[in-house]
């Protein structure tokens, strides 16, 4: 039952993390971005997009579609990223607001076009692209290691994708010159650009970074726990990101424990119902087990948090 | 091409604002390797000018020759690249990085990992900051965050941030405002440094003794226009106050003999505790009179602060008592206190003092606005509001651009004083607490506020007066308690004692003090 909870807690973990880093990107920049659930979601409608696209001409054993879907989801997010980006530094929108519109535009807009889409393309009435989840590898040797070997069996191959992404994501925010001046756009913006930063620019990016982080989320959930693209995608994943990387302190490492922490729950809790023999009802139940411990953990961490200083605070050149 | 030697010349800079005009055809000529100050009122338009000359502003007439060359300023990037460099008033730093990496910010020295991956080279970087503040004399620990810095600290990283980047020519905008007599001796002494390797170095101050003590000359700027350009050995501060106001200044304000009445405020063995969870203030006892100032001397952080709160209400003490007028406020709620005859002008006023986004007329009422004159039932009487702010615009002569319904943050710093108060003063309340009531004015602001001081303690309110300046306290002072680490250790009639022995208390010597 452990080696369960690990597998499937880790399959759900990693995308969250994922989306989360992007949010890091975005509110480290100064920007606060609650429009990762709609960034995912509409990445995913992309990537799906393509993947059935494809998977219509192409041997059904052919991994090509799910590479290929992941590149489109991304290419979708970042697009989708621009509406958060000419709300929010173009027209100097309120930043939250400008993230409830996208994540309700998203929602909205792609389940109508799915809708259409396939009954232009397909001649189907549904609201979902089918796309069965993906194959699953074990790591030879390493996954007969008991209880610990759990890592290393049945993982997505987008698992070992958002790692990779991760660290280099780790390395360009504390290692390089870019993510210097990111940061500190979040924290002064007029000392960056004092120094000479382009302040509006930095922050475009890291929106464009967070939308398409949050992308490669949504097709793995795709890919993952629903099997397909509909709008059941938003459910509130996106949120729950939010949440982690605000428990993680704005900062990587600690978020992607926080991220543990929600999938844990999630795996285990529906481990416990199955062990326990309860109606597949009660699953629904399980599900608000993430959320509920988020109320927890905000009643007990809110206090040690270090928001970044300028976040959410519209940058106004003239303003001093 | 320009053969006058000059560094910096600016001709004929016009400024002008919607309203007023910052700077009127103002044209003067800086030499490499000088002290150059700017001297002036709160408005007068030196930081304008100042701020023309970094980029910040472009001037609607006029020309900026640089070490002798024409050039159009147009961002303070490409004044950076000039080889100009300014220190604002308030420091531009990220809270949360180190010293070096603040330092290097936008120009960081770059490594290739295996010959591609961008690394910032903090080793690099902090080992450089290292030898430029040996070199300069300035002292920082390049790896400390700045948050956890002093702002004099903060101020040598801002020096350090120009000397980085090559400039030349250096502007400080107030640069003494915020920092101790102590850390003043040390920047004069750095700023002088600076000059001695070959830098030019502007001061836009309104302080006359540090203009006296580093600048080599000196432009005196009056509502936007050059008055004149001295050279300041040979010139006195009076000539130079009365040039920077346009009349003549008195330096010492006239003063009757105090005339003490009642007890208006008994505070006993009051112990309050600080951010830090130490006691700042530790078992303090005093009392003032009604027609009495009882000004409170102390160096920065060592409780005067936590006691004002306290007495205002701000803060909750843990041991003492406070007596206002016979009844004990020590624990009554603050609107409370206020009705019970506590007036406070804060030293904190853009957080503590106003509500910056309101208009004045509704920070005029601020701790009125609740009565019967200003609320007709649940509704605020706008009228009552506008009369009560015009009333107070003309009694205390606030200066803003749209009247009462100006909003506050626009406005200058001697006038959002004034409007405090003015709010205050018209409580007429038998409590005053003034807390650094003159910090970042200018001289004509300072005598102002002076007089009203002694004028309310002509009327009969007991007045306690906390200020870092020496010569205020010795000014206006009726009674002057010396306040140490926590501790009044002295209390006595102010004529009974010279600014020396205040200062030795101050610093903490108790022995010999009994002389006096």
């Amino acid at each position: 039952m452990i080696e369960t909870i690990i597998i499937d807690g880790l399959a759900f973990t990693l995308p969250m993390f994922i989306m989360a880093i992007g949010g890091i990107f975005s509110e480290k920049s100064g920007i606060t971005n609650l429009a990762l659930e709609g960034m995912q979601g509409f990445g995913a409608f992309f990537g799906a997009l393509a993947a059935v696209l494809l998977m219509q001409n192409m041997d059904a054993a052919s991994q090509i579609p799910y590479y290929v879907s992941f590149a489109a989801a991304m290419i979708g997010g970042i697009l989708f990223s621009f509406v958060h980006i000419a709300l929010c530094i173009k027209f100097k929108a309120n930043q939250v607001i400008s993230g409830v519109v996208v994540n309700i535009l998203a929602a909205a807009l792609t389940s109508f076009l799915t809708k259409r889409l396939n009954e232009s393309l397909f001649s189907q009435p549904s609201n979902k692209f089918v796309l069965g989840t993906s194959a699953r590898f074990s790591v030879p040797v390493l996954f007969d290691i008991p209880v610990v070997g759990a890592i290393f069996t049945n993982i997505y191959p987008f698992e070992i994708m958002i790692i990779i992404i991760a660290v280099i994501m780790w390395y360009v925010m504390y290692r390089t010159p870019f993510g210097m001046h990111l940061r500190a756009c979040g924290d002064n913006p007029h000392a960056a650009d004092a120094a000479g930063i382009n302040v509006n620019r930095v922050r475009t990016i890291a929106i464009m970074i967070s939308g398409g982080l949050s992308a490669i989320a949504g097709m793995s959930f795709a890919y993952s726990i629903s099997a397909n693209f509909s709008p059941d995608i938003y459910l509130g994943y996106g949120y729950l990101s939010i949440a982690a990387f605000i428990f993680g302190n704005w900062s990587i490492l600690p978020t992607l424990g926080a991220c543990l922490i929600f999938g844990f729950a999630r795996s285990g809790g529906q481990a416990l119902i199955q062990q326990l023999g309860m109606p597949s009802a009660f699953n629904d139940l399980v599900r608000i087990l993430p959320y509920v411990l988020t109320l927890f953990l905000l009643i007990f961490f809110s206090r040690h948090n270090n928001a970044p200083r300028a976040l959410g605070e519209i940058y106004d050149k003239g303003k001093r | 091409m320009d053969n006058s030697g000059y560094m910096i010349e600016m001709r004929h800079i016009t400024k002008r604002f919607p309203g007023l005009i910052a700077n009127d055809d103002i044209s003067l000529g800086i030499k490499k390797g000088e002290i150059f100050a700017l001297l002036g009122e709160n408005g007068a338009g030196k930081s304008t000018l100042m701020s023309v000359l970094f980029g910040m502003y472009e001037p609607d007439k006029g020309e900026i020759y640089i070490r002798g060359e024409k050039v159009k300023i147009t961002s303070p990037r490409h004044a950076t690249q000039l080889g100009i460099g300014m220190v604002h008033q308030h420091f531009c730093l990220v809270s949360n990085y180190t010293v070096a990496e603040n330092i290097i910010l936008g120009s960081e020295p770059k490594k290739r990992l295996l010959g591609i991956i961008p690394k910032v080279d903090i080793k690099k970087a902090n080992a450089d900051i290292a030898a430029l503040s040996e070199k300069y004399g300035l002292k920082v620990d390049p790896t400390s965050v700045i948050s956890d810095l002093n702002v004099s600290t903060q101020q040598r990283v801002e020096i350090l941030k120009m000397l980085y980047r090559d400039a030349e020519i250096l502007i400080f905008d107030e640069p003494t405002a915020v920092l101790t007599p102590q850390e003043i001796e040390y920047l004069l002494d750095i700023i002088r440094g600076l000059r001695d390797v070959g830098k030019t170095v502007i001061i836009i101050t309104h302080k006359l003794e540090e203009i006296k003590l580093v600048a080599d000359r000196c432009a005196v700027l009056n509502r936007g226009k050059l008055v004149d350009i001295l050279d300041v050995a040979s010139t006195s501060t009076s000539e130079m106050a009365r040039l920077m106001v346009g009349h003549e200044v008195s330096f010492s304000s006239d003063k009757t003999e105090a005339n003490p009445g009642e007890t208006v405020l008994k505070v006993e063995n009051l112990t309050v505790k600080g951010e830090m969870g130490h006691d700042a203030v530790k078992n303090v006892s005093f009392e003032i009179h009604s027609g009495e100032i009882f000004a409170l001397a102390g160096v920065s952080g060592n409780g005067q602060n936590e006691l004002a709160d306290t007495i205002a209400g701000l803060r909750d003490c843990i041991a003492g008592k406070i007596i206002l007028n016979g009844t004990d406020i020590t624990n009554m709620p603050i609107r409370k206190r206020i009705e019970a005859g506590v007036a406070y002008i804060p030293e904190d006023r853009h957080n503590v003092g106003l509500v910056l986004n309101f208009p004045l007329r509704d920070n005029l009422a601020l701790k009125r606005y609740y009565k019967a004159d200003f609320s007709k039932h649940i509704v605020m009487d706008k009228k009552a509001l506008s009369d009560n702010g015009n009333r107070l615009i003309t009694e205390y002569d606030i200066r803003s651009s749209h009247g009462n319904s100006t909003i506050t943050a626009a406005m200058s710093g001697g006038n959002q004083q004034k409007a405090i108060i003015a709010r205050e003063l018209d409580l007429k309340t038998p409590l005053i607490i003034f807390m650094q009531p003159t910090r970042g004015l200018d001289i004509g602001a300072i005598s102002n506020i002076h007089k009203q001081i002694i004028a309310e303690r002509d009327r009969g309110a007991a007045v306690l007066l906390i200020s870092l300046e020496l010569d205020e306290i010795m000014d206006c002072a009726d009674t002057i308690g010396v306040i140490f680490d926590g501790q009044i250790n002295r209390i006595a009639k102010a004529s009974e004692l010279t600014v020396n022995e205040v200062g030795r208390f101050m610093m903490g010597v108790t022995d010999g003090g009994e002389s006096a």
